[in-house]
């Protein structure tokens, strides 16, 4: 029978740092709040985010399936009416648009198994345990990165068989496929922020309406000047357009620093208004069930 | 025996459908569901409208303007729109075990189902009322006379009744509010986007315009926009020819889907 007392809260579990002799090791522990300690812990928790999502049928229909089917079906709708406008093949703007969609579809997933794993209670039971504290949230938005990485992988397959096509060399290739992460990323903590502290119902409603309305008012739907003019600045200006629009200069070609720019800035705003309410909402889950 | 009988109250179906029903609606006036419901509605009609209309506007045919030719596609948008809601209602219920404890308790096996439904539908019709007055402003009239006007409002309830009870079916089911929303917001848009809602059949490529033609959203919206009618005559009759196909889909869509619900309703584990 083992008693814990104070002085035995040193002790660590982890066997490949411990030495010494008997079965009953005592190692000087890292400190719960170290730097390594939130490297590894984040690691497992994002890996557990990565396997559960692997296995769950909704999210891969919301991060794989749903992109895919939309991308055709916008292209079939919508597709030839743009390319006569634009006089290049329409897809340089949908396949970036769809990504950008897919990617938040998936985000609002994400939210919703928060709030579950807040419910259950297995934030509260992490919060006990000695794991770094800031690894519960930077494993969701490090899963995130691959999540976002996967949706745009196929969304970009799908729209190669169509034929989008890069036409500026395998290092935009590159560039392309990093551009969704900044504001997927920025997108996921607003999500994960709301989650924290709205409603299941209304978190779902209003995180649906943000991405609709980023979709089809933005340049990846339809070209510009086809918006009555009071509009054309959100349109112009807004984060989906500005990302869709360096994406298809690197695909296509055209201005890629400018929006790119533009975009970044909105990314990191995004991402400094949401950071204290999420770190605070986070806290709050955790110790108030 | 006759005390013990005596001190079983007696069930009313309908003050259980009732109580059942006020559990939904209730809390609707607290949180923010409603104007997140209304707001939907809004951007709904402008998402489409905007954008579309330079685009399409010089193709509808004979029409009066693009907003007539929208807004029929925009009311069944809103309306599924509250139909989604009812499928993840039914599925945190579900998941929740709610639905087992009423297996327990001496309520009829479809009371559950049918106050949801009610709740459904009084949403349906505050996203009918919204996107209709949004259509108003974009230029959308009735040209149609009373009881072409009602019968609009009354098919668009009807619609909105199907996709409850199909949301509220895949709801149950599932047991999955994560799975609720793609599941269902996505065949919303594809059909959506996929029918004569939006542009005329012949600006689809060849090998999909049967498919575009037939399926409901596009029988849907052939019915309504010619109970709507329009200024010119390319709005389309009301004869059997333009409502009979869209009522068939309602109809048969209820057929399959109330025994079904009263399958899942009683299904043991």
């Amino acid at each position: 029978m083992m008693t814990l007392t104070v002085k035995d809260s040193q002790l660590v579990v982890d066997p490949p740092t411990a030495r010494g002799k008997g079965r009953h090791r005592r190692v000087p522990a890292l400190p719960e709040n170290s730097l390594r300690r939130l490297v590894a812990n984040t690691g497992v928790l994002a890996a557990r985010l990565l396997r559960r999502w692997s296995r769950d049928s909704a999210t891969l229909f919301a991060s794989v399936i749903m992109p895919i089917v939309l991308l055709v079906t916008v292209d079939i709708v919508l597709g030839e009416g743009v390319t006569q406008i634009t006089k290049h093949d329409a897809l340089y703007g949908t396949v970036p648009l769809i990504a950008m969609v897919g990617i938040m579809g998936g985000a609002n997933g994400s939210g919703i198994s928060l709030m579950r794993e807040r419910t259950d209670g297995l934030l509260s039971r992490l919060w006990v345990l000695p794991v770094h504290r800031a690894s519960g949230l930077a494993s969701r938005l490090v899963a995130d990165v691959f999540r976002i990485e996967v949706t745009t992988a196929a969304v970009l397959c799908v729209g190669l068989m169509l034929g989008f096509r890069f036409h500026q060399g395998p290092l935009a290739w590159v560039a392309w496929m990093l551009v969704p992460v900044a504001l997927g990323l920025a997108f996921s903590a607003t999500v994960i922020t709301i989650s924290l502290y709205a409603s299941d119902k209304v978190m779902v409603d209003a995180t649906e309406i943000i991405w609709i309305v980023l979709m089809f008012f933005s340049t990846g739907f339809v070209p510009l000047h086809l918006y009555p003019d009071w509009i054309q600045p959100f349109v112009e200006h807004q984060p989906v357009s500005l990302a869709v629009e360096a994406m298809r200069g690197l695909s296509h070609g055209g201005e890629v620093r400018g929006p790119l720019i533009e975009m970044l800035l909105w990314a990191a705003g995004i991402a400094a208004a949401v950071a204290i309410p999420m770190a605070l909402g986070y806290r709050k889950a955790s110790t108030h069930g | 025996m006759t005390e013990m009988s005596a001190a079983r109250p007696s069930v009313s179906s309908v003050q259980q459908w009732w109580v059942l029903t006020a559990r939904t609606i209730t809390p609707t006036f607290r949180n923010a569901e409603l104007p997140t419901l209304a707001v939907a509605s809004i951007i709904f009609t402008a998402a489409f409208y905007l954008p579309l209309k330079n685009l399409m506007g010089p193709v509808i045919g004979g029409m009066s303007s693009y907003a007539q030719y929208l807004t029929p596609m925009m009311a069944i948008q809103a309306i599924a729109f509250a139909a989604v809601s009812a499928a993840f209602r039914s599925a945190v219920d579900s998941v929740q075990g709610i639905n087992r404890r009423f297996k327990a308790l001496p309520i009829g096996r479809l009371i559950p189902m049918a106050s949801r439904l009610s709740a459904t539908m009084y949403r349906c019709v505050i996203a009918l009322s919204i996107a209709l007055l949004a259509g108003h402003v974009i230029g959308f009239r009735f040209y149609g006379g009373t009881a072409h006007t009602v019968s609009f409002c009354i098919l668009a309830l009807l619609i909105g009744a199907t996709l409850a009870l199909l949301g509220d079916l895949i709801g149950t089911w599932n047991e999955n509010p994560e799975a609720t929303l793609p599941i269902m917001v996505v065949p919303q848009l594809i059909f959506g986007l996929l029918s004569v809602g939006l542009q005329p059949i012949h600006r689809f490529p060849e090998w999909i315009q049967p498919f575009v033609r037939n399926q409901p959203v596009s029988q849907w919206v052939i019915a309504m926009r010619a109970l709507a009618g329009d200024s010119t005559p390319a709005a389309g009759a009301v004869t059997w020819n333009s409502i009979g196909p869209a009522l068939a889909w309602i109809l048969g869509a209820m057929l399959i889907l109330i025994p079904l619900h009263a399958l899942v309703a009683t299904r043991r584990r």
